[in-house]
């Protein structure tokens, strides 16, 4: 048996399990069933100094038929777990939303009908207690997303078997980072470091530059907030070849947040930060600090929102920034209430950025 | 050049101009000062009454029904009411509109003069009546006479005498009666069967659009609701629909009382001196036999104060007596009494409120196109609850009701609103009313708003008031010889005085009283919420198991169904899982624990073998710990 083919039985059986449990549940025992789910989010997310990462803490929920709000969510859960089983057992694979429509469906009679899901953020909550039940993530139940991540420079994948060189054209273009993971090698890298960037339009930019040849670079994005698979890439291309990583988003909250998805994690997904999150990644740029120091122009500076601000706030209060550095930041944000994108160096030359800022900064940091 | 030549225009402009003004001059218009007869000023501001356009036969049935309430009250006569409205020329809109009542009727020298003559009432007195202004029955009668050659035709038989027919019209110029035709009627040709009563017909032009069909439904519904003593049959083309009598009950009538001090002025006071002019007494005696409240003492008091003579009450002037009035407003008496007041009452709103008509208009194809045809529908709600105040609004007493009907067949919320017994069914909007109701938190039945929200959320309601999303009708009567409204259509009632607060504390009494018997039925509601989950969501259960492990699911979906009911009805309360952590291995352990029915024969022996869990649980000996979870534990990785 191939070892793939074993890695499928073994997760069918796991979902194999929780139907038996709660068949028992119903049959032997004669009590209401329940899923005992850890809990994800804000409450129950641990900073772990040890592994440098966000984590799940030991809070969990219970999902049983009992009250009217969680008779329709357990239902759901299981009708999830009983679609991927089928996946799994048809050797297909789908997106999340595909799952979404395979399982789409009319509840009740038609006095009272209503929809399975509302909608496919329902469908995708219960993919995600299904990972968190079997402690198996999606992408082995070859269930993915949409690829939105972006490669080019010096490395050398193998999907599916056939080998993809993201050297080649990296003048020009880039290659998205399949969201299959299962199917995706790294066969060869010849960086000095990667450079992760917020946005496509900056790393085209920067790619236009010949930034990859003059500093034997991969660029890389995660095109906003980053797919699974693109903060996998990041991990393997550091802990596994060890190659440099660097990250530049815009200077406002939500770019912080974004870079820092990368570094330590994200709540909504702690449960996965051992395979996500690269604690060695350095975030760069762009600090609310740069926004002064290179006098980057009144006109390109945006105004903070209310909700940047409230964010900026929150974050302070976090115990994984309670570092100097970020501290001095977040105050100077808050203070001057002013953000500013990575596109903003445009107003000084479209190559002002790959030539003189992103250098300067990685100069800093002792990169190059 | 150009400039003189336009001033030159200019002036010869303005000569013009003073010429035509100095015509008006030399002919000053006379100016005519004319008595207008009561007929024609409310013919000429039939709004005041509220005959307009669209409202004519609405305003109508209600005059009509009004007056025939009023006419039975009086007596303590069990109403029945017949009221008929049919199509008579569709061509030129004409309506004839009918009523019957077993009232007290009219002497028969009086009826040209009771129906036909403005302003002539036999209830201008000092008692809650429906009717007051003695307008609306000559409104139909004068409005017969413009719009139609057709006589109105009145059917009365009063006490003393025989039953006798009239043929009428209203000299509109002169607010006078014309009696075309009268005859005692005999035996075969009487209309009237009880031992008393009033009949009138009447044809109107009028126009009968959708909605004011509907005010009219409404208008007659909810007369039943606070009339369930009456029998009222409704006819129209489209059928007939009879209100049954719900109670033998009738509300004890009002009384006719004295004024009351505090609301005593210049006018009211000479005309008590005028009422006693023969019997040369003194004001003293005067205050003292026409107002209620006041004293032999309080009476000589106010004299006092007011520094007059004694002399003949007619001989005091009005500067002399003015005095008296005002004296009067600041001087503190006894609250008014209520005799003259003649409020619903729980027994009666009761009766009312647990068996609601409504009218429903039954759409039915045929053949020939769709025929409706009306009838009528009982609504009986789960709970009612009554409350009551006296306040004094105005320096009129007043009696605010409420009640509330809640649950069973009503769908969904509604408001009632009632004036002296009379329904109030425009400008609900802007009715003191629904401030008290927006201001009522239902926190004092002793539910949550997102409780409401979640148990009823396929309620339609633009309103954010919580309350609208029960199924409840509130009712309000507000009863007093001065209502408050706020406009002259006399549909809506003023936030004045006191009123508001005392309204505010009915309801929450009222939410008080059935907070018990609202939660659990909403406890019933939920139950039944939550089997109907059951029963839909079931069968996704069971297939997602059954499809994925063998089992025999017929099997499962009866067990889980039964088990489903059990939890429902509280058989079985246990199924909290209880999470131990394990400090050794830093896993998580699923347990689960269980709350033994006493019937339930759990294995006792099962305890003994946890014993040291048993320990960490809270809940001693009753809990069965009956394995330990291993397939379903997350653990936590390192």
């Amino acid at each position: 048996m191939a070892p793939k083919d074993r890695r499928h039985k073994e997760i069918i059986n796991k979902i194999r399990n929780i139907m038996k449990d709660v068949g028992d549940d119903i049959l032997v025992e004669g009590i209401m069933p329940s899923l005992e789910i850890p809990k994800v989010g804000y409450d129950n997310t641990v900073w772990s100094d040890d592994k440098r990462m966000l984590t799940i803490g030991n809070k969990t929920v219970q999902i049983g038929p009992n009250s009217s709000k969680k008779i329709p969510t357990f239902a759901q859960y299981l009708v999830m777990a009983n679609a991927i089983r089928k996946l799994l057992d048809e050797e297909m694979e789908s997106t999340i939303r595909g799952m979404y429509y395979a399982t789409l469906s009319t509840v009740g009679d038609e006095k009272n009908q209503q929809k399975f899901w509302n909608g496919q953020d329902d469908s995708d909550d219960a993919i995600k207690a299904i990972e968190l039940l079997t402690n198996v993530p999606r992408e082995e139940f070859s269930v993915t997303s949409k690829p939105k991540g972006m490669i080019s420079g010096p490395i050398t994948l193998s999907v599916g078997g056939d080998l993809i060189d993201c050297n080649l054209g990296s003048r020009a273009t880039s290659q998205l980072i399949p969201t299959n993971i299962r199917d995706l090698e790294i066969v060869k890298v010849k960086a000095d470091f990667v450079m992760v960037v917020e946005k496509d339009t900056v790393l085209n930019n920067i790619r236009k530059s010949g930034f990859i040849q003059k500093y034997n670079a991969i660029l890389l994005t995660g095109s906003g907030e980053p797919d699974r698979a693109t903060r996998m890439m990041v991990k393997m291309l550091n802990e596994k070849w060890k190659i440099p990583i660097v990250i530049f988003a815009d200077a406002d909250p939500w770019g912080l947040g974004i870079a820092l998805r990368y570094k330590i994690g994200s709540e909504s997904l702690s449960y996965d930060s051992d395979r996500l999150v690269t604690p060695n990644s350095k975030v760069l740029g762009m600090m609310f600090s740069d926004i002064y120091e290179y006098n980057i122009p009144k006109v390109a500076r945006l105004a903070a929102t209310p909700e940047d601000i409230n964010r900026a706030n929150d974050m302070k209060k976090k115990p994984w920034l309670q570092d100097k550095r970020w501290k001095k930041e977040l105050n100077l944000f808050l203070e001057r209430k002013e953000k500013c994108e990575l596109d903003a160096f445009f107003k000084y030359g479209f190559k002002y950025l790959a030539d003189i800022y992103l250098p300067n900064k990685l100069r800093e940091a002792g990169v190059i | 050049m150009t400039s003189k030549v336009t001033t030159e225009v200019l002036e010869k402009g303005t000569k013009q101009v003073k010429t035509i003004l100095q015509i008006p001059q030399k002919q000053k218009t006379k100016i005519h000062y004319d008595k207008k007869a009561e007929s024609e000023f409310f013919v000429d501001n039939s709004a005041l009454a509220g005959f307009t356009g669209e409202r004519i036969l609405y305003m109508s049935v209600r005059e009509l029904i009004e007056n025939s309430l009023d006419s039975c009250e009086i007596n303590r006569i069990l109403p029945s009411i017949h009221l008929r409205l049919k199509l008579l020329d569709p061509d030129n809109d004409l309506w004839t509109i009918s009523c019957k009542d077993n009232g007290i009727g009219i002497p028969s020298e009086k009826v040209p003069v009771a129906v036909c003559s403005f302003l002539t009432s036999g209830k201008y007195v000092e008692k809650q009546q429906r009717g007051l202004f003695g307008v609306g029955l000559k409104m139909i009668a004068a409005f017969s006479t413009k719009d139609t050659d057709h006589p109105l035709r009145v059917w009365s038989k009063s006490d003393e005498e025989s039953e006798y027919y009239f043929d009428l019209r209203t000299d509109i110029g002169t607010n006078k009666p014309i009696t075309l035709f009268k005859k005692n009627v005999r035996n075969e040709e009487s209309q009237i069967e009880s031992e008393s009563g009033f009949k009138v017909e009447a044809v109107l032009r009028a126009k009968l659009s959708p909605v004011t069909k509907n005010k009219i439904y409404d208008y007659i519904s909810q007369t039943s609701i606070v009339n369930p003593y009456a029998i009222i049959v409704f006819e129209t083309d489209e059928g007939k629909v009879t209100f049954k009598r719900r109670t033998e009950i009738m509300p004890v009538p009002s009384r006719e009382v004295l004024p009351h001090p505090s609301d005593m002025d210049l006018k009211t006071l000479k005309k008590a001196i005028l009422n006693f002019m023969n019997q040369k007494t003194t004001l003293q005696g005067i205050l003292c036999n026409s107002f209620q409240k006041m004293s032999n003492d309080k009476a000589k008091e106010i004299i006092m104060k007011a520094g007059l003579a004694v002399k003949q009450a007619d001989r005091h002037d009005e500067h002399e007596l003015i005095k008296v009035v005002n004296i009067c407003k600041h001087t503190k008496f006894q609250s008014p009494n209520t005799d003259h007041l003649s409020p619903i009452g729980e027994k009666i709103l009761s009766v009312g409120m647990t068996s609601e008509y409504s009218i429903i208009l039954n759409k039915e194809m045929t053949n020939s196109g769709s025929q409706s045809h009306l009838s009528a529908k009982i609504l009986k709600p789960a709970l009612t609850a009554y409350s009551s105040r006296i306040c004094v609004v105005n320096n009129r007493p007043t009696i605010v009701e409420c009640g509330i009907a809640y649950g069973g067949d009503i769908p969904s919320f509604k408001l009632f609103r009632f004036a002296n017994k009379i329904p109030l069914l425009y400008d609900e909007g802007s009715d003191v009313a629904r401030e008290v109701i927006s201001e009522v938190g239902i926190n004092k039945m002793g539910i949550s708003k997102k409780v409401v929200k979640e148990q009823f959320s396929n309620v339609e309601t633009k309103s954010d008031r919580t309350v609208e999303y029960l199924p409840i009708h509130i009712f309000f009567h507000i009863c007093s010889t001065k209502i408050p409204y706020k406009t002259a259509g006399k549909e809506s009632i003023a936030s004045e005085g006191d009123l508001k607060k005392y309204m505010k504390s009915c309801l929450s009494d009222l939410y008080r009283k059935v907070s018990a018997q609202i939660r659990r039925e909403l406890k019933i509601k939920e139950d039944e919420n939550k089997l109907r989950l059951y029963k839909h969501y079931i069968p996704f259960i069971v297939d997602a198991i059954s499809e994925s492990i063998k089992i025999d699911s017929k099997k499962l979906s009866k067990a889980f169904q039964i088990m489903a009911e059990k939890f429902v009805s509280g058989e079985l309360t246990n199924i909290a899982k209880q999470i131990i952590s394990d400090s050794d291995n830093n896993k998580i352990q699923v347990t689960k624990k269980k709350k033994i029915d006493n019937n339930l024969d759990g294995n006792e022996t099962t305890l003994n073998n946890f014993d040291t869990r048993n320990g960490i649980s809270k809940h001693g000996n009753k809990i069965k710990l009956t394995k330990i979870n291993v397939s379903r534990k997350v653990t936590k990785k390192t």
